[in-house]
């Protein structure tokens, strides 16, 4: 079986810097692996058997060759690593996201199931998998946390709000893990070693020339009002200080 | 406004396809109900101002909304909807993308606000955890929007009108066929409403350091929240009580972090208190910029003495 995880590189929330303009800046902000899709990285590791091929996938701007990030997920098992960048995948909306990894997914050839996060860690609008199966024409599952092979394909249990299902699958499928199916590994100074002999593949869009363009355009984005809050900070956990701390809470609240 | 002309809503509950319905009938002169598994649910549609539904069949035989993704996708199509709202759930979400990827559609989650100007639907949205809203537009290509709960007001059932009509089936390419399923317990974790709220964070060691937060929160009737950590990697409280951008968005009149550091992805879901009071023993933590109140102290000392002064 060939399993592709895809996975979106996000700048590190804590860096970015908010402007006087309310405007973000990402200059300063290092890049990771969305959070939500370790546990697609760690699931698709975790269902290879003997045999299986686990690839991962990302699409994205220039930031996607580069080459700590590639390790970062070699390094967490996947054997494969591929990527396609093109400036237009910078700033894509699920729709134009999800197209490219189509044809990436078309190109690579006989995958058997994909793997993708419950949502990107930056957006989180928890869309590119049900786009990347319906555009496929794949089975597209959502809310996943538990996932068995078997002889006709897989039984995946779906956590829904209010009930869990449990569904016999066909495969080819697209499945969007959550966070509870497992814990995420973090790889040891040898994963990161041996990650960087495995292979990366890398394409620029016109080697796949995803169909489309973006359907949802970017008017702004800016960081909210902040209200005004006190900030009144009593330094100390004795008797008084707690005492203090209940005046200040008792006048507010009555 | 000029209104688009054909809104379709999408919703497995009375409470969320009123919602949607109020608000297809702002945004568009004609409003549809789509659906598949509850008929009843889309006849009631029809006296929520639906002027017209489509069903696609029931769950039967191991059937789930997995088996008329391609019946509904076809539908739309066929009839190329202006924008379709999805009441937001697990469901919804996969029902949205399966629909933006058959109409070749742009897709919108989350959304705070909802409007058409010039033909084109405009919506805004949290993004980056919370750090900045963003304001986004689809225009001339079919807009899928998933809805959440409170963005549009219902109003009172009327007379019914309009029909149900049955859309043909489309056989799914692949095989789905439920095998099980389980009522979940439903944890009575309702944050959202609630007036005052203590949230336990990270600066607690173990499940068993959470009483005294419990006690504080009996002392004055609070609801008990925490951080994503808490809720998912440790599991000390149900998911469903995590409180951040992911999870529950409050609005209390009082907001109590205890050993919360402060992360922005948290605070946006606790920033619309009135209050907000804050208990860590790091005096560095960004909680502090953020809280009205704030004692720099041992959470296990503070909140037995604080518990008791509100016990009177």
């Amino acid at each position: 079986m060939k399993i592709m995880v895809c996975y979106k590189l996000v700048p590190e929330e804590q860096d970015i810097q908010i402007l006087a303009d309310k405007t973000l800046d990402f200059s300063r902000a290092e890049w990771k692996i969305g959070m939500y899709d370790l546990n697609a990285v760690e699931a698709a590791v975790a269902l290879a058997k003997e045999g299986d091929q686990v690839c991962a996938l990302t699409a994205g701007g220039d930031i996607v060759e580069n080459s700590k990030l590639k390790k970062a997920v070699l390094s967490r098992g996947t054997q494969v690593q591929y990527s396609v960048a093109d400036p237009s995948f910078a700033a894509a909306d699920s729709f134009y996201t999800a197209k490219a990894l189509a044809a990436a997914i078309r190109k690579i050839g006989n995958v058997d199931l994909v793997l993708c996060g419950e949502g990107s860690g930056d957006m989180y609008a928890r869309q590119v998998g049900s786009l990347l199966s319906g555009q496929l024409g794949w089975a597209g599952v959502n809310a996943v946390n538990k996932i068995t092979v078997t002889e006709e394909g897989l039984l995946v249990e779906r956590n829904l709000e209010e009930e869990v299902q449990v569904l016999a699958l066909s495969l080819p499928a697209v499945l969007s893990v959550t966070t509870d199916i497992n814990t995420p590994r973090i790889p040891g100074m040898k994963d990161i070693l041996a990650a960087g002999k495995k292979e990366s593949v890398h394409w620029q869009a016109g080697d796949l020339l995803p169909e489309g363009r973006p359907r949802v355009q970017t008017v702004s984005t800016l960081a909210p009002e902040q209200t005004e809050r006190k900030k009144i900070v009593i330094e100390g956990d004795g008797e008084d200080q707690v005492l203090a701390l209940y005046e200040h809470l008792r006048k507010a609240i009555q | 406004m000029v209104k688009l002309n054909q809104v379709w809503i999408i919703a497995e509950k009375e409470e969320a396809l009123a919602e949607l319905a109020a608000g297809a009938a702002r945004l568009g002169k004609s409003v549809c109900a789509l659906g598949a598994g509850d008929r009843a649910l889309l006849v009631k549609a029809l006296s929520y101002g639906a002027n017209k539904a489509y069903y696609a069949g029931d769950f039967e035989n191991g059937k789930t909304i997995l088996n008329y993704l391609p019946s509904l996708t076809a539908w739309a199509r066929e009839k190329s909807p202006d924008l379709i709202l999805v009441a937001a759930s697990r469901d919804g979400s996969l029902l949205a993308g399966s629909l933006a990827a058959g109409l070749e559609a742009g897709v919108l989650t989350d959304v705070v606000s909802l409007e058409v100007e010039d033909g084109a639907v405009v919506a805004e949205r949290m993004v980056y955890g919370g750090a900045a809203y963003r304001k986004e537009r689809v225009g001339q290509d079919p807009c899928i929007v998933c809805v959440s709960s409170g963005l549009f007001e219902a109003r009172p059932r009327g007379e019914s009108q309009g029909e149900v009509e049955e859309i043909p089936f489309v056989e799914p390419a692949y095989q789905v066929r439920l095998v099980e399923k389980r009522a979940k317990e439903v944890q009575a974790v309702n944050l959202s409403a609630a007036k005052r709220v203590v949230a336990v964070g990270r600066g607690f060691a173990a499940k068993e350091d959470l009483q005294p937060a419990y006690d504080l929160a009996a002392a004055i009737q609070a609801e008990v929240g925490c951080s994503r950590p808490i809720a998912e990697g440790e599991g000390w409280l149900p998911r469903e009580a995590y409180i951040g951008v992911s999870g529950v968005m409050l609005k209390p009149d009082l907001y109590i972090g205890l050993g919360i550091s402060g992360q922005v992805q948290h605070m946006v879901g606790a920033n619309q208190a009135r209050l907000i009071v804050a208990v860590n023993k790091d005096k560095n933590a960004p909680i502090f910029q953020q809280a009205d109140y704030g004692l720099v102290g041992d959470v296990q000392k503070v909140l037995p003495v604080l518990t008791r002064l509100f016990r009177g």
